[in-house]
């Protein structure tokens, strides 16, 4: 690949033997003027050619590879969950580092109620597309979960778990477990009543595991009651060590799939 | 078609490949930017259709009107030119789908 510009054509020789109008003889003269100078469309030619040597390594999707009919269920929506997963896991990404800039993950008292609240009313109240930003990464998430459950039921139903992708189905329950624990973390963050009281619950849930119960509540929560701490850690697993798992299982997840294939229905 | 070989129907022309790819870049970065660009125009004429008729400049709103008018324009006249083996699927007689 170079940009040495490879002389396919006499410019002046093929137009002389076109009738042209002056009009269209001006318009092309004018574009080929100014694709000797700004070369786009060498760019684009380039680009071209890296499109299709990736697609060379890619694997046939099932249709090509069981010639099955092609025209109708490619675009079937159950099969686009993954996909639809990751895109909204992106876009709570996005605006989840957006939103970060604003949020302070603090009980202290302020002017309303807690810093956190207060923070999360000012970037909805007062910032330039503070509502839209938090909206935006409210129903990405709620979205995700929807789709990566559906996807879930999907891929059981059509039997894309067994022989030989095994592996990425656990992989996968894994991730459903962390996409709830990525949800229920970012919801205790506001430190809203419903917050609060969905983080009693899961310190009483965590309370009432048999053995480790206290344990698990104090790594998890910071303690028996809800405060700083709890905040805190809600804070730190949803910006800090959630996303890198999270991507982490999620590369390697869609990794799998692109070396095993997409499974063909049964 | 009288002629093929005469490489001009009626309003197509047939160019290069090299060529019918410029046309098609920059003829489709000029109507993108150009109508972008009079949209633009015309929100500032009309401070964003928050202006009262009376603080409406006209001129830049024409500009605007005209320079999404010739963007459109640019972008039609493109289309009569033409690569090797393309036609209007009008003209031409049915392809034959590929399945049944």
């Amino acid at each position: 690949m170079s940009l040495e510009r490879k002389e396919e054509h006499d410019h002046r020789g093929w137009m002389k033997e076109r009738d042209l109008s002056p009009i269209e003889q001006g318009y092309l003269m004018t574009l080929m003027w100014l694709d000797k100078r700004f070369r786009i469309v060498d760019y684009l030619e380039l680009l071209e050619t890296m499109y299709y040597r990736v697609n060379l390594q890619m694997p046939k999707s099932h249709t090509e590879q069981y010639n099955l009919d092609n025209k109708f269920w490619y675009w079937y929506p159950l099969y686009s969950l993954g996909a639809f997963s990751t895109i909204a896991y992106i876009v709570a990404a996005v605006t989840g580092a957006l939103l970060g800039f604003y949020y302070a993950p603090s009980t202290a008292a302020a002017q309303e109620a807690t810093v956190a609240y207060d923070q999360v009313v000012m970037i909805m109240m007062e910032m330039n597309f503070g509502f839209f930003l938090r909206s935006l990464h409210r129903w990405s998430a709620q979205i995700m979960t929807a789709a990566v459950f559906l996807h879930m039921l999907r891929v059981y139903f059509t039997g894309a778990y067994k022989e030989p992708r095994e592996v990425n189905w656990l992989i996968g329950i894994v991730l459903i477990s962390l996409t709830m624990a990525f949800g229920y973390t970012g919801y205790l963050l506001p430190w809203t009543q419903l917050s609060y009281w969905a983080g009693q619950i899961g310190v009483e849930m965590a309370l009432s595991v048999p053995f480790i119960g206290e344990w698990v509540a104090q790594l998890v929560f910071g303690g028996f009651s809800l405060g700083a701490p709890t905040l805190q850690r809600m804070y730190v697993l949803h910006v800090f060590i959630l996303p890198f798992v999270v991507t982490a299982l999620i590369a390697l997840h869609i990794g799998i799939v692109w070396m095993q294939g997409i499974a063909e229905p049964h | 078609m009288s002629d093929s070989s005469s490489e001009r129907t009626d309003d197509a022309v047939v160019v290069p490949m090299r060529v019918y790819k410029t046309v098609t870049v920059f003829s489709t970065l000029f109507a993108v930017v150009g109508v972008v660009g009079g949209f633009v125009l015309l929100d500032i004429a009309t401070d964003r259709a928050q202006a009262d008729l009376a603080e409406v400049q006209p001129l830049v709103a024409l500009a605007g009107v005209a320079l999404i008018v010739a963007s459109a324009a640019t972008y039609a006249f493109s289309t009569r030119f033409q690569a090797a083996g393309m036609r209007n699927a009008k003209d031409g007689e049915d392809e034959g789908s590929n399945h049944e």
